[in-house]
C-alpha cells in the first residue's frame, strides 16, 4: 500500500470515528458543537497514561480504554447540566465546554502546556483502520437496537416518545455520553498514531468540521456519518488532484471553499443529508423486487 | 492602582470592538432565532479587505490607482468603503441561503438548525477563500494614524482606540434608538416576537429580514475595519477569535438583548485584559468560557435576557 | 378487579385565566366503548392530555383500574395500561411503519436486555413478528418497511392506532380516529376496534362522527365548555335538553354546523 493512500485511510478512519461520536448525539436530536473538547481530553489523557517518561507508563491496552472511560465519565456528568439547556443554548454550552477544555489543557504544565505533548507509544495504521471499522459496526448495532429506536424517536418527537414510556432524558444523556467516549477514542488514536498532540489540532474549526460532515452525510441512518467522513476526507483530495492535473492552483486552494459552499447548498436542497431512510428503503425495495423478478 | 485602572481602560477599548460584533450576533439571535456564524466571518472579511486595500493586497495595478487617487496614507478610506460594499453584498447572499429556509417539513431540533449550519458553511467558505488568496499567515500594515495617545492623569488612552470606542457606542446607541422609536424598529421587534403574526399585520417580512442581515453585517464590518486600523495585524482566523469573545458578551448580556450585548461586550473585554494581567494570557479562555458555561447552565438568559429564545429553535 | 377502568373526579384545568376543564367527573366502565363528545373547544383533547400526563391537573383525581395516577409522570402512565392516539398524526416521520408500531412496545421492553437486543439485525424476532401481526390485523400488511412520512394520511392514522394497541393497554384513548378517513376505511376501523374491544380492552374515543359513535359505543359522555353535561347511554344522548342546546343552540332547530349530530339521529 502506498504511503499516501495509507495516510489517507488513517485520516478517513479517524474522521469516521469522530463522525460517529457526533452522530450518536445528533441522531437523538442534539447538536454537539464542542466535539473538539472530548477529542482533546481523549488524546491527552491516553497520551499521559501511556507515556513512560512524563506519564504513567501504562500499557496501551490499559491506557486507551481507561482514558476513554475517564472521558466518558466526564461526558456523562456534564451531560446532565448541558442537556437541560435547549436549542441555541445547548449549542453554545457544548461550544463553551470545548473552549474550557482547551483552556484547562493549555495551562496544564504536566501535559506540556501550549507546546503540546509528545506521545511515545505508536499505533500502526492498520490498528487505526480496524478500530474505525469496529466503531462503525458498533454504531450500526446500536442503531438497530430498541435503544437506537428510542434515540430516533426522541429525535423525531420527544413529547410523544415520553408518552410511550421512553425516558427521553436518559436516552439523550447516554447518547451524548457514548458519543463523547467515541470522540475521545478517536483523539487517543490520533495522538498515538501521529505521536504528538497539541490543542491547535483540536480547535473550534475541528468541532465545526465534524458537525458539518455528520450533517452532510445524514443523521437518519448509521451509514450517514461514514459517508460524511468519506466525503470530507476524499472530495478535497480529489479536487486537489484534479486541480494540479489541470494546472489550476485555485481549484486546489479552493477545495475547502467548495466544502463550505456545498454545505450551504445542501441545506437548501437536501437538508436531511446525503443518506436518508427513504433513499435506502427505495434502494432495497428495488433490489428485492429485482431478485424476485429474476427467480 | 493606576495600573489596574489602565488595564480596565485597555479592556474597555478592546471591548468597544467586541460590542459591535456582540450586538450583531444578538440582533440575529433575537430577531431570527439562530446563531449566525457568518458574523465573525464578515468581521474577518472586512478586516482583511481593509488591510488588503491599504497594503497592496489586490495587486500592484489596483494599488497604483488608489495611491494616485488618494495618496498612500489615505488608502484606508477606500479600504473602509470597499469593505462595506463587500460585506453588504455578502449579507444579501447569505440571507438568501439561510433565513429563507427555516421552514422545514418536520421540525425536529436538528432540522431547526439549518440556518446555523448554513452559516457555518459560509464561515468555512469565507475563511478558506481568504487563505487561498493571501495565505494563512499574519498580515500587517502600517497604521495611518500612528501611535497618537493622550493622557488623563497617568492613564494612557490611545487616540484611534478611543475614537473606535466612541464610534462603536454611538452606532449601537443609534441602533437601539432605531429599534425603540422608529417604524422600522417596531416592525423588527414584531418579527422577533411572532414572525407569523407579523406577516398578518402587514409587515413585509420578506423585505425587512434582508435589512436585518445588512445591519448585522455592517456592524461586523465596522468592527472589522476599526480592528485593522487599530491593531494593524490581521489573519484569516481573526474572526474565530472575535467570535468566541463576542458570543461570550452576547450570552452574558442575554440573547436578543441589544443593551445587554453592549454591557456584555465591554465586560468581556475587561475580563480578558484583567485575566491576562492577573492570571497570565493562558488563563483567559478558562475564565471567560468557564463563566459562560456556568451561566448557560444556571442562568441561560444571561444578566438581562429574554426567555423566549432558544426553545428548540436555532 | 374494579369494574370502572378509568375514573375522573373533579378534574379541573386552567391555562392562564381560561378555564378549559371545569370540575369534570365521569366513569368509564371496564370493557366499555365510551365516546367523549362535545362541540369544538369543549376541552376533550385537554381531558386526554390530563389523563396521559401531558399537563398536570390543577385539582381533582384520576384513577386507572382503581389506582390513583393523578401525579404519576407522563412517562410512566403507559406502563400502567393507558395508551393513546392523537388528533393530529404524531408518528415519527423518519421511521418506518413497523418501527413506529414497535415504539408502542417500548413500555413492555424497558429492561437493559431488551434495550440492547438488535431488533433491526435479526429479521424475525418476537417483537417484529408481533408488530407485523398487529399491522396485518389492521389491514396494513403492505406497509411495514415504508417510511411513514411517505404514506397517505389514512394509512398513517391507522398505523398510529396500531401503535397504541401494541402496548397492550387496559384502556385505549383514541382522539378522533375516524377523522379524514373515507367510508371503507371507517368501516375497517370500526371492525378493528370491535376486535380490540372484544379482547377486554376498554376504549375511550373522542369523535365527531356520530355514525361511528353509534356503531361502536355503548356509553357516551358529553362535554361543553369544559363542563360535563351528560353521561349515559347513546340512545338517550340526543334526547337530553342540555346536549341539544350545546349542539344545536337554544333558538335554532337546525344548524348547518350541527348536522353531524342531528343527521344521524333516528330517535327524535
Amino acid at each position: 500500500m502506498s504511503g499516501e493512500l495509507e495516510g489517507l485511510l488513517v485520516i478517513l478512519s479517524i474522521n469516521t470515528i469522530y463522525a460517529y461520536g457526533v452522530f450518536l448525539a445528533a441522531s437523538s436530536g442534539q447538536l454537539n458543537l464542542g466535539a473538539a473538547g472530548f477529542v482533546t481530553l481523549g488524546a491527552y489523557a491516553s497520551g499521559y497514561l501511556t507515556n513512560g517518561f512524563d506519564g504513567l507508563g501504562l500499557s496501551i491496552v490499559l491506557g486507551i480504554p481507561i482514558a476513554v472511560l475517564f472521558v466518558g465519565t466526564i461526558a456523562f456528568l456534564i451531560s446532565f447540566p448541558i442537556l437541560r439547556t435547549r436549542g441555541v443554548y445547548m449549542v453554545l454550552a457544548t461550544f463553551a465546554f470545548a473552549e474550557v477544555v482547551a483552556g484547562v489543557v493549555i495551562n496544564a504544565e504536566f501535559l506540556g502546556g501550549a507546546a503540546g505533548m509528545p506521545v511515545e507509544v505508536f499505533i500502526p495504521f492498520y490498528v487505526v483502520i480496524i478500530s474505525a471499522v469496529a466503531v462503525a459496526v458498533l454504531c450500526f448495532y446500536f442503531m438497530s437496537t430498541r435503544f437506537g429506536l428510542a434515540m430516533r424517536s426522541v429525535h423525531d418527537d420527544e413529547s410523544v416518545a415520553i408518552l410511550f414510556g421512553v425516558n427521553a432524558r436518559m436516552v439523550r444523556v447516554w447518547a451524548f455520553t457514548l458519543g463523547g467516549a467515541l470522540l475521545a477514542f478517536g483523539g487517543a488514536l490520533y495522538g498515538h498514531h501521529y505521536s504528538y498532540v497539541e490543542t491547535q489540532n483540536f480547535n473550534m474549526l475541528l468541532s465545526i468540521y465534524i458537525l458539518l460532515y455528520v450533517l452532510l452525510g445524514g443523521t437518519q441512518t448509521a451509514l450517514g456519518p461514514f459517508i460524511g467522513a468519506l466525503f470530507f476526507t476524499f472530495v478535497p483530495e480529489l479536487l486537489k488532484a484534479f486541480g494540479s492535473a489541470v494546472g489550476q492552483r485555485w481549484i486546489e486552494d479552493g477545495r475547502l471553499v467548495a466544502f463550505g459552499l456545498i454545505i450551504v447548498l445542501m441545506m437548501v436542497f437536501r437538508p436531511e443529508g446525503i443518506v436518508t431512510r427513504t433513499m435506502l428503503t427505495k434502494m432495497f425495495t428495488r433490489k428485492s423486487r429485482a431478485l424476485e423478478a429474476g427467480e | 492602582m493606576s495600573i489596574l485602572i489602565q488595564q480596565i481602560v485597555n479592556g474597555l477599548m478592546l471591548g468597544g470592538l467586541y460590542v459591535m460584533v456582540a450586538v450583531a450576533f444578538t440582533l440575529i439571535v433575537g430577531m431570527l432565532n439562530f446563531l449566525n456564524f457568518t458574523i465573525p466571518a464578515l468581521f474577518m472579511v472586512a478586516a482583511v479587505t481593509t488591510w488588503a486595500t491599504m497594503a497592496g493586497g489586490f495587486g500592484a495595478d489596483v494599488d497604483g490607482v488608489l495611491v494616485a487617487l488618494l495618496g498612500a496614507d489615505n488608502r484606508w478610506i477606500a479600504g473602509a468603503l470597499f469593505a462595506i460594499i463587500v460585506v453588504t453584498l455578502a449579507s444579501l447572499v447569505i440571507e438568501r441561503f439561510t433565513y429563507r429556509y427555516t421552514k422545514t417539513k418536520y421540525g425536529d431540533s436538528t432540522e431547526h438548525a439549518l440556518p446555523l449550519v448554513s452559516s457555518l458553511g459560509f464561515l468555512i467558505a469565507f475563511e478558506h477563500l481568504v487563505i487561498s488568496i493571501w495565505g494563512s499567515d499574519v498580515m500587517t500594515v502600517a497604521s495611518p494614524f500612528g501611535n497618537a495617545s493622550f493622557y488623563i492623569g497617568s492613564i494612557q488612552f490611545s487616540v484611534p482606540q478611543t475614537i473606535s470606542l466612541i464610534l462603536s457606542l454611538i452606532i449601537v446607541f443609534l441602533l437601539s434608538f432605531l429599534l425603540q422609536k422608529t417604524k422600522l424598529g417596531r416592525a423588527l421587534r414584531a418579527i422577533a416576537e411572532r414572525p407569523d403574526t407579523a406577516l398578518l399585520m402587514g409587515i413585509d417580512v420578506g423585505k425587512i429580514v434582508p435589512i436585518v442581515y445588512i445591519i448585522a453585517g455592517l456592524l461586523s464590518a465596522t468592527a472589522g475595519i476599526l480592528f485593522t486600523l487599530n491593531y494593524t495585524t490581521v489573519d484569516a482566523y481573526v474572526g474565530d477569535r472575535v467570535a468566541s469573545i463576542a458570543i461570550a458578551g452576547m450570552v452574558l448580556g442575554g440573547l436578543g438583548n441589544v443593551w445587554g450585548a453592549i454591557f456584555g461586550g465591554l465586560l468581556i473585554g475587561m475580563l480578558e485584559v484583567l485575566s491576562i494581567y492577573f492570571l497570565g494570557a493562558s488563563a483567559v479562555k478558562i475564565s471567560i468560557w468557564g463563566l459562560l458555561l456556568l451561566l448557560l447552565i444556571i442562568r441561560p438568559t444571561g444578566l438581562f435576557g429574554h426567555t423566549s429564545i432558544g426553545k428548540g429553535k436555532f | 378487579m374494579s369494574n370502572i377502568a378509568l375514573s375522573l373526579s373533579g378534574v379541573s384545568k386552567s391555562f392562564g385565566g381560561l378555564v378549559v376543564t371545569d370540575d369534570v367527573s365521569f366513569d368509564v366502565p371496564t370493557g366499555s366503548k365510551t365516546a367523549l363528545i362535545g362541540p369544538n373547544g369543549a376541552g376533550k383533547t385537554t381531558v386526554f392530555n390530563l389523563l396521559t400526563g401531558v399537563y398536570p391537573v390543577d385539582s381533582g383525581s384520576v384513577k386507572l383500574n382503581g389506582k390513583e395516577i393523578t401525579h404519576i409522570p407522563a412517562q410512566d402512565r403507559i406502563s400502567n395500561g393507558l395508551s393513546r392516539s392523537f388528533q393530529n398524526i404524531r408518528l415519527m416521520p423518519h421511521l418506518s411503519a413497523l418501527e413506529n408500531v414497535m415504539l408502542g412496545q417500548h413500555c413492555r421492553a424497558r429492561s437493559l436486555r431488551h434495550q440492547l437486543f438488535p431488533l433491526g439485525l435479526l429479521p424475525e424476532n418476537r417483537w417484529t413478528s408481533q408488530a407485523r401481526r398487529a399491522l396485518h390485523d389492521a389491514g396494513l400488511e403492505e406497509y411495514p418497511g415504508q417510511i411513514v412520512a411517505d404514506l397517505p394520511y389514512g394509512i398513517q392514522k391507522r398505523i398510529e392506532i396500531v401503535r397504541a394497541i401494541v402496548s397492550e393497554p387496559s384502556v385505549l384513548l383514541l382522539d378522533e380516529p375516524a377523522a379524514g378517513l373515507n367510508e371503507a376505511e371507517t368501516e375497517d376501523l370500526l371492525a378493528l376496534l370491535q376486535r380490540v374491544g372484544s379482547k377486554g380492552i376498554t376504549i375511550l374515543v373522542v369523535e365527531h362522527d356520530m355514525h361511528f359513535v353509534r356503531n361502536l359505543c355503548d356509553n357516551v359522555v358529553v362535554l361543553n365548555f369544559g363542563v360535563k353535561i351528560f353521561e349515559g347511554s347513546p340512545d338517550n344522548v340526543s334526547l337530553d335538553p342540555d346536549v341539544r342546546e350545546a349542539f344545536l343552540g337554544s333558538d335554532e332547530d337546525d344548524e348547518a354546523g350541527s348536522s353531524d349530530f342531528e343527521g344521524d339521529s333516528n330517535v327524535t
